[in-house]
């Protein structure tokens, strides 16, 4: 209890800080000067911190769904193995919570050192948000995960119904903050507008709701939540992988195995739908201002689609192989077969998709009214198919159509930086075209996804017909998930500044100008240079904070759990 | 190493025979690359498939493999995106310059530094002086003018200039980015305007940048319907820069390209 008194304190003074600064601020002269950050300059400083609070608060969000699930799994099942993931996770939870308080703080204090004038009139925009609403959740937030955290011991056994309910108001609280948060966000890049008034006068006339709920903070808000719980599911992953590279005994081993099998599990959850949200804020936010399409796709930030492209196809790999990886250490796994309907529409897949979205682009119900029979006839007609192949082949097949469709991704128009100057030597010729439109690039996303669940259902298949031998998985599995959660942060940062570039020379899109001379896009060079550091910087903090909470003095006072169980058993 | 080599191999004979149909089909090197990058990291995929399981490792070597692989993982993060093609930011620095030209000297940072600009020009009015003093009744000592004055020919907009900046608009708004001209831009997103001259009236091309609801080009029912052309740019040009542009472009009359006929809405 004296650890959370100490903790509310700090959080307190924190809070008491912003408040102060805020105050301060107002009574700022209009025209105050700004300080000039040495070496990254005042833009990308703000952008650093920015990041990296936004990755600590991801996984503070996005953990306590994990976990939530976890633990109500754990008394579903009667496992305890779900329980202790749980509890282990909202340790380190707790831990990074601070840094989210921190990072925060430090935020606000950058951002108003950088840029005075635009902190101000943003602060008074949102006033109630920053100073009432969003302070206030974030209190009850603190509250509630360490009531949370410190009942564990206390509402056990009949109590456990209870823990799990404060878990959830846990997580309503916390996707209220996000929901929140996100409409200064989102404001930056839609600002409501009307058309025949100027933008200045819209806002000036808005009440915060209408500033609140501006186009992109609904799909914003929904893409942040599958992410979160993605990224939850991740950083889980990577949490196991070290605590079973510590292990000194084999049941430990087998218990971080399976922790690690259940992380990334919850995290394919989060990403499957993670291109469909993303593609609803994109069409969102084109459909806002419709320049804002090629600059993503076409200029500025062609390259860094290009790169995100590279990371989720890197990522999906990544998933896959870890699943692979998985069934190899099923016993019996070698025997497990599935009808031949599923290598079939796994290679028809991409091109039945091109053919029907460059046909029915979305939303036209007839692509879904096509794919979809498609999609689900080896679940639905398999059993009706005598003829069966190898579950392993049919994931190296998988493989194959993975690759086919990171190579249809990564096709562009031209590789040039900038579309309005592709030089016709550089472009893709006629009749190769159709590899660099959006319905080639959606079908790729959709034959990635359905490749995993495939994957997922075959795995599923094997478990029930072999015994898993926990702890015994390949060792390289632990590095995979250490690139798992390396390369989902990576991607949350590349995002992260598209999301921001998106603004281009304005602090609020096409209302409050950036007048900095570094208003301008950065080179991707540039900025994966940033990104890389932040993320190195999260996963350090990270890999500190699981020592801090999880390291072998403190995990061996829990009691052993999780030895090699044959599935038949569960 | 046998399922190492063989897996290589057919990486690489796949990556050949990809490339060799690109080029037979005339797409360009980068793509050759990317083709031949692919086949060979599917060749790694399946070597990792089938490759003997790594014996556990625990302390101070798992440690030291677990730095190792992030030094590898940094390199690739940082190296990685920097093999793409770079947007040189000084192209967009100077468009952006431009624009903001008016707002930064409205602003208190502009109006800083325009003080400081004009303070630089008055010492060096008083160096000139000094110097044109000391060198009285020899050689001027200066042949260029004092820094500060204004150029003659600055104080009156010639009807080119006027038309420059219309162009000068084209470029910094991005209207190429939509519509083709003079056979560059355009991802037919927006009509070619090579023909709009003859189409539209000066007052009415205005009126449609001002407004993009006004008219509508035939073929471009659903661009219209979808707002797709964006409602902003009364916002980001002040009068006398829209009318330049629609000036501008109201000198495009080839009638030998295609320009769809615009149709009034509103």
């Amino acid at each position: 209890m004296k650890k959370l008194s100490s903790s509310l304190l700090a959080l307190m003074v924190l809070f008491a800080l912003c408040v102060a600064t805020v105050t301060n601020v107002y009574a700022q002269e209009v025209g105050a000067s700004s300080v000039e950050f040495p070496y990254t300059g005042n833009r990308t400083a703000v952008w650093i911190v920015a990041q990296l609070h936004i990755l600590f608060a991801a996984f503070i969000l996005g953990a306590p769904i994990f976990v939530v699930i976890s633990e109500w799994l754990g008394y579903r099942k009667q496992d305890p193995r779900y329980d202790r993931l749980a509890k282990e996770i909202t340790k380190v939870t707790v831990i990074l919570f601070s840094m989210t308080a921190v990072t925060g703080g430090f935020f606000v204090f950058v951002l108003l050192a950088a840029y005075p004038q635009f902190t101000t009139s943003f602060i008074n925009q949102f006033y109630v948000v920053f100073a009432i609403l969003y302070p206030a959740l974030f209190i009850a937030e603190t509250i509630l995960m360490y009531a949370y955290l410190y009942t564990w011991d206390v509402w056990k056994g009949e109590k456990k119904g209870r823990h799990i309910a404060l878990g959830v108001v846990l997580n309503l609280v916390c996707l209220l903050i996000l929901f929140v948060i996100n409409g200064p966000t989102s404001f930056m890049n839609t600002p409501p507008k009307a058309e025949g008034v100027s933008p200045q006068d819209f806002i000036a006339a808005a009440t915060l709701w209408d500033k609140i709920a501006n186009q992109s903070w609904f799909p914003l808000s929904l893409h942040r939540i599958d992410g979160n719980v993605a990224f939850g599911g991740f950083i889980a992953g990577l949490i196991a992988a070290y605590m079973y590279m510590a292990a000194k005994t084999q049941e430990e081993r087998a218990y971080y195995d399976w922790m690690g099998f259940a992380a990334i599990w919850i995290a394919v959850g989060g990403t499957l739908l993670q291109p469909f949200t993303g593609l609803l804020l994109a069409y969102e936010m084109c459909d806002y201002d419709f320049s804002f399409c090629p600059y993503m796709m076409a200029d500025q930030l062609s390259m860094f689609f290009e790169m995100q492209g590279v990371m989720i196809g890197l990522l999906f790999l990544g998933i896959n192989y870890y699943s692979w990886l998985s069934v190899k250490r099923i016993e019996g796994a070698e025997n497990v077969r599935t009808t031949i309907l599923a290598p079939i529409v796994l290679v028809v897949l991409l091109p039945a998709t091109m053919w029907v979205m460059n046909k029915y682009w979305i939303p036209d119900p007839m692509s879904l009214a096509l794919l979809l029979p498609l999609a689900l006839s080896p679940f639905l007609f398999g059993r009706f198919i005598p003829m069966t192949v190898s579950a392993r082949t049919v994931i190296k097949i998988g493989f194959i159509v993975m690759l086919v469709s990171d190579a249809v991704w990564l096709t562009p128009a031209g590789f040039v930086a900038t579309g309005a100057d592709m030089p016709d030597e550089l472009k893709l010729p006629e009749g190769w075209d159709f590899l660099s439109s959006m319905p080639a690039k959606l079908s790729a996303i959709l034959t990635l996804v359905f490749v995993t669940v495939v994957n997922f259902v075959l795995y599923n298949r094997t478990i029930k017909q072999g015994t898993i031998l926990w702890g015994k998985i390949d060792f390289v599995s632990q590095f995979v998930l250490i690139f798992l959660a390396f390369t989902s942060t990576w991607i949350m940062g590349l995002m992260g500044a598209v999301r921001s570039l998106l603004k281009k020379y304005f602090h609020a899109y096409s209302l409050v100008s950036d007048l900095s001379a570094e208003s301008f896009t950065p080179t991707l060079s540039y900025s994966a240079g940033w990104i890389t550091a932040i993320t190195v910087f999260f996963i350090a903090i990270v890999s500190l904070a699981v020592l801090i909470a999880l390291r072998p003095s403190v995990s061996r006072a829990q009691e052993p759990e999780g030895s090699p169980v044959p599935v038949a058993a569960k | 190493m046998g399922n190492i080599l063989k897996k290589l191999g057919v990486g690489l004979a796949v990556g050949g025979v990809l490339v060799g149909i690109a080029r037979s089909q005339a797409v360009p090197a980068d793509f050759q690359v990317l083709f031949f990058v692919i086949a060979l990291i599917g060749a790694i995929i399946f070597m990792l498939l089938d490759a003997q399981p790594i014996r556990t490792m625990s302390g101070g070597k798992s440690l030291v493999s677990v730095v190792a692989f992030g030094v590898l993982l940094i390199t690739a993060g940082v190296a990685g995106p920097s093999l793409l093609p770079q947007f040189n930011p000084e192209d967009e620095k100077a468009k952006i310059g431009k624009l903001l030209e008016k707002e930064r000297k409205q602003s208190a940072q502009g109006k800083a530094d325009e003080l400081i600009a004009r303070v630089k020009a008055l010492d060096a009015q008083v160096k000139a002086l000094e110097d044109r003093l000391k060198g009285l009744g020899g050689v001027q000592a200066a042949s260029t003018p004092p820094a500060g004055e204004k150029p003659p020919t600055a104080a009156s907009a010639s009807a080119g200039d006027f038309m420059k900046v219309g162009e000068e608009q084209w470029q910094l708004q991005e209207c190429y980015n939509c519509h083709k001209l003079r056979g560059e831009g355009g991802k037919k997103r927006g009509p070619e305007l090579d023909n709009i001259g003859t189409l539209l009236t000066v007052d009415e091309i205005q009126e449609k940048i001002s407004n993009p609801k006004s008219f509508m080009a035939e073929g471009y029912e659903k661009e219209w319907q979808k707002g797709i052309m964006p409602n902003k740019f009364k916002d980001l040009m002040d009068p006398k820069e829209m009318q330049a542009l629609a000036a501008w472009l109201g000198t495009f009359k080839n009638t030998s390209v295609n320009t769809p006929k615009p149709i009034k809405k509103n």
